[in-house]
């Protein structure tokens, strides 16, 4: 319980931080304007050329939600991995280290303070957006189910970005690591298009991977809230959260037996 | 013709710079060939479920985002600083460059290559080698408009990022504008009605960076070219003059700054 009370009391320290420059915090959560209204265009034309409301299951209105949700996940994270490869790379890790907390413990607290503000401020600009354009969401208690899948996004994100940044014991530059990371998690994640619209043998191996689990899962639940879409998402949710935070565990252990701290 | 020696000895020692971490500049051009290719995948899913957009295709998608590739690679690697001028300008450090007797602005932005920007270049060829579109008189074409564009990409950062000048710090902003840039520019331009390709002309010039270049590509016309010249004569003049407008403004922060 005092360990929990540690942890919980250095995610309010950078969820109050977030929000010392709010104007800041504003003009980054713009993004995701031009990004919905390009979404718009792209679907409202290709609805139109298919002349039909209801592709996939899915209609415009459904689409453009998804992706609201699909882009509020995604821009809402900070760039934890460069954060910790840059730790690594300049030796500061070493100030973290031995300081009385678990540092993965301590890096998701921080991550969670940074992320929320960020995410809500997207959520706001790009609903309103959304809203504007095509109305309100079909099902707006859909956001209520899908807020422990975004949460279960978030720990699936974190372990990735922390495996990449650790990396950094390995490699010169984990940039490319990271890119690749988020345009896999674009594809398979379905952040540009429902993975519904993908041909059936790239679904089902969408759909098995963990990006899935961290874009396509918690949208696609705001958009159709159902009791047997909640049992699954959560339940490859969780399948994932285990499986990477086991592998994170082992990458941090074997990082740190490697690392050499020069001077102080 | 002083200055062209000048950007060339630049260019020179940033190369070897950047060579000096091989591992990472390696991993930097083919990380980011293959991070363009997993991106552009997208597209070959939207276009075969739904062919085209207003009779736009994947071929155009092919041309459209080499060109865009290329001319974003070539101004990451020739002009890397014009991705952080704005930061240059309201953290004092324009005073290094002023210490000069070389163009200050040609000096700031060149000072930097973003090893990336190399595999974005390269891989806007192959891209366009995959459009169908190939042909020799085609890739003198796609060379041509790769640089035009170049051009009109690397004053618009310059154009947004001056406006440091005035505003300060302003990472958000031009992030923005980067990022609206680049989307519209990648996104097929008869999605958009004369309203919205009026401010991708002026405002995002988007339409310069993509679909005209892709036009120009595909068929020569005079139409196109002029268009393509104009709008890199007109961007690099307004960018050159908000510079200098700022510049005026500039003050030192007397810092002691160490380029590295």
């Amino acid at each position: 319980m005092k360990s929990f009370k540690k942890y919980w009391a250095i995610f309010q320290i950078t969820l109050i931080n977030s929000l010392a420059y709010p104007g800041e915090l504003i003009g980054r959560s713009l993004m995701i304007l031009p990004f919905m209204w390009i979404f718009y265009q792209l679907w409202k034309v290709t609805y139109e050329a298919s002349g039909s409301e209801i592709i996939n299951g899915l209609t415009l209105a459904n689409i453009l939600w998804y992706l609201m949700l699909a882009e509020t996940i995604e821009l809402g994270r900070p760039p934890l991995a460069r954060t910790i490869s840059e730790n690594v790379k300049d030796g500061s890790i070493a100030y973290l280290l031995n300081k009385p907390y678990d540092f993965l413990l301590y890096q998701f607290s921080t991550v969670m303070g940074e992320t929320i503000f960020r995410a809500v401020m997207n959520a706001i600009f790009g609903g309103a957006l959304v809203m504007w354009l095509v109305g309100p969401p079909e099902h707006p208690a859909g956001f209520l189910i899908a807020l422990p899948a975004i949460l279960g996004a978030w720990i699936l994100h974190f372990c990735v970005a922390v495996m990449i940044g650790l990396l950094a014991f390995v490699a010169e530059d984990v940039s490319a690591f990271m890119w690749i990371y988020q345009k896999l998690a674009f594809i398979f994640g379905g952040m540009l298009i429902p993975l519904d619209f993908y041909p059936a043998w790239l679904q089902v191996l969408a759909r098995a991977l963990p990006f899935s689990s961290i874009t396509y899962g918690p949208a696609r639940l705001f958009v159709t809230p159902t009791a047997e879409l909640f049992i699954s998402v959560m339940t490859m949710q969780m399948l994932w959260i285990v499986i990477l935070t086991l592998l994170l565990t082992f990458a941090y252990r074997r990082g740190v037996a490697h690392l050499t701290v020069n001077g102080g | 013709m002083k200055e062209l020696k000048f950007l060339l000895a630049v260019w020179k020692a940033n190369l070897l710079s950047a060579m000096e971490y091989r591992a990472a500049f390696l991993s930097q051009v083919i990380g980011m060939m293959v991070n363009n290719f997993i991106y552009f995948a997208i597209w070959i899913i939207f276009f075969q479920r739904f062919q085209d957009v207003r009779g736009w295709g994947i071929n155009d998608m092919y041309l459209t985002f080499g060109v865009l590739a290329s001319s974003f690679g070539l101004v990451s690697l020739l002009f890397g600083n014009a991705f952080n001028l704005s930061d240059i300008i309201s953290k004092g450090r324009l005073d290094y460059y002023l210490s000069f007797p070389r163009p200050v602005l040609l000096h700031a932005v060149s000072s930097r290559m973003i090893a990336s920007g190399m595999g974005d270049f390269t891989y806007g060829f192959v891209s366009y080698a995959l459009s169908g579109y190939f042909s020799l008189d085609g890739l003198a074409r796609f060379i041509l408009a790769t640089l035009l564009a170049a051009v009109v990409f690397a004053a618009f950062l310059i154009l947004i990022q001056s406006l440091a000048f005035w505003l300060g710090i302003m990472s958000n902003l031009s992030a923005l504008a980067l990022n609206a840039l680049l989307t519209f520019g990648i996104y097929p331009i008869t999605l958009f009605d004369n309203y919205a390709k009026l401010i991708l002309f002026t405002i995002i010039p988007a339409a310069l960076m993509g679909a005209v270049p892709a036009e120009f590509i595909r068929t020569f016309t005079w139409q196109s070219l002029a268009e393509l010249l104009v709008g890199a004569i007109v961007f690099l003049f307004i960018a050159i003059s908000v510079f200098r407008l700022g510049l005026r403004r500039y003050e030192s922060g007397s810092a002691i700054q160490v380029e590295v």
